[in-house]
């Protein structure tokens, strides 16, 4: 649906994005991911056609940016981050103006309109002027703005900053619920909403791509092998052997007395077996928890430019760390 | 054309949701209350002699050309400016519309403004009318140069208006540039002394071109010369729009 190829954008002399190339199949939700300055917006100014490309070419729904831009733009709803809205006019008027511009068949907009203010919550503001509303309500105008055409392709630039946690969670379940037939990009610096929301992450660090793929592999592939704190009372210092001779164990590190972090392959989970380990020695097993290193680990790991003491060079690291 | 109706709409609630379309209003109306008021008593001088009554106030005094020269840059300063500085610039142009559509719009809107402006002038045309025969003729030429002074006027100002993200700096910027379009037919023609690039400049001299309008002269010209430099302009703007992108 989304083809990205070689983009890039150079301003003066310093490349913000640097020969960027990824393709997103229809109906994927794909979270862009990168500290700021990392050339997000960048990259999507320049795939909703704002911004020309300095190299490489965008292709959506199978339109070329290059050949015919007003097309492109017909399939495509962008929000950009500062959500700029015309503070004068009311929302109707607003998703007016934009169904109008946008080419929604006159017979539609009506329809269209009360979709969008139903999707997006608007109904008891739907005569306010735009400027008198709070935050929140701005930015779900925008969304709505983005969305009165119906575009099959959603390019969303941070939608969820400056939101309160309720309205983030109402947001995100919208974007979830879009992402069932429509084919999103969303950018954030927000890590469990990626988590949350997206079937796929493209982390992008100093304009280059430097982790692609859906969120638990890349907590795997880049964090290594799963965890899980053990703490067995009365063990006595007994329970880190006992526990290495578990199936599936990988190692275990005592982090206080009786408390052990264990960790072991992807594929086995030894927690019944350490259940039974206890019962089996009459240890009282009073924690059993999975450690789940967060995307955040992962984020850190590639964004930060000093290697992080104690960390395993990473292939996306290496990368980043010549960028 | 319904895109562009839509960007006209939304200019217009954009101006009048503004407190200062209506201080423009309002000074307009009053400074030409005001030159009306001169006029007629000029008129009554019994020393003064026989001649259209609204030659004078179509482009007849100075009051028109200044108060021109400042409400010009005021109507148009916003227009691109203000979307830039805010931002609603990138869905504006990331929707399915050209840059050639956003102008068309915009200059539009800022057209109906002005001709709004002038709309509550028709008043001074029906006391008069009342009060003496007149020759709607000139009085009609008269509106038609107004117009067509407005489409030059505006469109330079559509123009400056893409070059700045302050309103301000497009204000300045619009009437820097029709003080000269103004001044160069009517003063540079005094200063040059080959005749024919004299002739060329006297051909450019708006005052007079909107004296012939006034007189119930409509020159074809005049007509050409004023709704060519405005498109021009409006062109430009266009294509600067589009270049802005690149920045």
């Amino acid at each position: 649906m989304i083809e990205v190829e070689h983009l890039g954008k150079t301003f003066v002399d310093t490349p913000a994005v640097d020969d960027v190339s990824f393709f997103v199949p229809e109906g994927q939700v794909l979270g862009f991911l990168g500290p700021n300055g990392a050339g997000k917006t960048t990259t999507m100014r320049m795939i909703t056609g704002f911004l020309p490309p300095s190299t490489g070419r965008v292709v959506v729904a199978g339109v070329d940016l290059d050949q015919n831009p007003v097309d492109l733009r017909r399939n495509l709803g962008y929000l950009p981050e500062t959500v700029p809205l015309y503070p004068e006019m009311r929302v109707d008027e607003y998703l007016r103006f934009r169904a109008d511009i946008e080419g929604v068949p006159r017979g539609e907009i009506a329809a269209n309109m009360d979709y969008v203010i139903e999707r997006c919550m608007l109904g008891d503001v739907r005569r306010q002027v735009i400027g008198t509303l709070s935050k929140g309500y701005r930015q779900r105008v925008g969304l709505a703005g983005a969305l009165v055409h119906k575009p099959p392709v959603l390019i969303l630039d941070e939608p969820t900053v400056g939101l309160d946690p309720n309205q983030i969670i109402k947001i995100r379940e919208l974007i979830r619920e879009l992402g069932r037939n429509h084919t999103i990009i969303l950018s954030t610096h927000i890590l469990p909403e990626v988590e949350e929301v997206c079937q796929r992450v493209l982390i992008i660090d100093r304009g280059k791509i430097v982790a692609d793929g859906p969120p638990e592999e890349l907590r795997t592939r880049l964090v290594g092998n799963p965890v899980v704190r053990v703490r067995l009372e009365g063990a006595n210092g007994a329970g880190a052997e006992a526990l290495a001779g578990l199936d599936g164990v990988i190692k275990v590190s005592p982090v206080e007395v009786d408390l052990y972090r264990v960790e072991h392959a992807p594929e086995a989970d030894p927690r019944s077996s350490i259940f039974h380990l206890a019962v089996e020695h009459g240890w009282t097993l009073t924690e059993l928890a999975p450690e789940r290193a967060s995307l955040e680990d992962v984020f850190v790991r590639l964004t930060t430019h000093e290697p992080a003491p104690g960390s395993q060079p990473q292939s996306g690291t290496e990368e980043a760390h010549d960028a | 054309m319904r895109k562009v109706v839509a960007l006209v709409r939304r200019e217009l609630i954009a101006y009048f949701s503004s407190p200062l379309a209506y201080m423009v209003l309002t000074a307009f109306l009053f400074l030409q209350g005001y030159v009306f008021y001169l006029i007629i008593a000029f008129l009554n001088n019994p020393r003064t002699e026989a001649m259209a009554p609204l030659r004078l106030f179509f482009g007849g005094t100075i009051f028109f050309w200044l108060f021109l020269l400042f409400v010009i840059p005021v109507i148009t300063m916003r227009l691109v400016s203000e979307e830039r500085r805010s931002g609603t610039i990138e869905p504006l142009l990331t929707s399915p519309v050209t840059e050639g559509q956003v102008i068309t719009g915009k200059f539009l809107a800022a057209l109906i403004f002005y001709i709004i402006l002038w709309l509550p002038t028709v008043i001074y045309v029906l006391i008069l009318k009342h009060y003496t025969a007149i020759d709607l003729g000139p009085v009609a030429s008269g509106y038609l140069g107004v117009l067509l002074l407005g489409i030059l006027f505006l469109g330079v100002g559509t123009f400056t208006s893409t070059l700045a993200k302050n309103q301000l700096i497009a204000a300045v910027f619009a009437f820097a540039a029709i003080v000269i379009l103004f001044s160069v037919g009517l003063i540079q023609q005094l200063l040059v002394s080959s005749s024919a690039i004299r002739q060329a400049l006297g051909y450019m001299n708006l005052w007079t071109q909107m004296d012939d309008f006034a007189r119930g002269i409509v020159d074809t010209r005049h007509i050409v010369y004023q709704l060519s430099v405005g498109l021009m302009f409006l062109y430009f703007a266009a294509k600067s729009l589009e270049v802005k992108k690149w920045r």
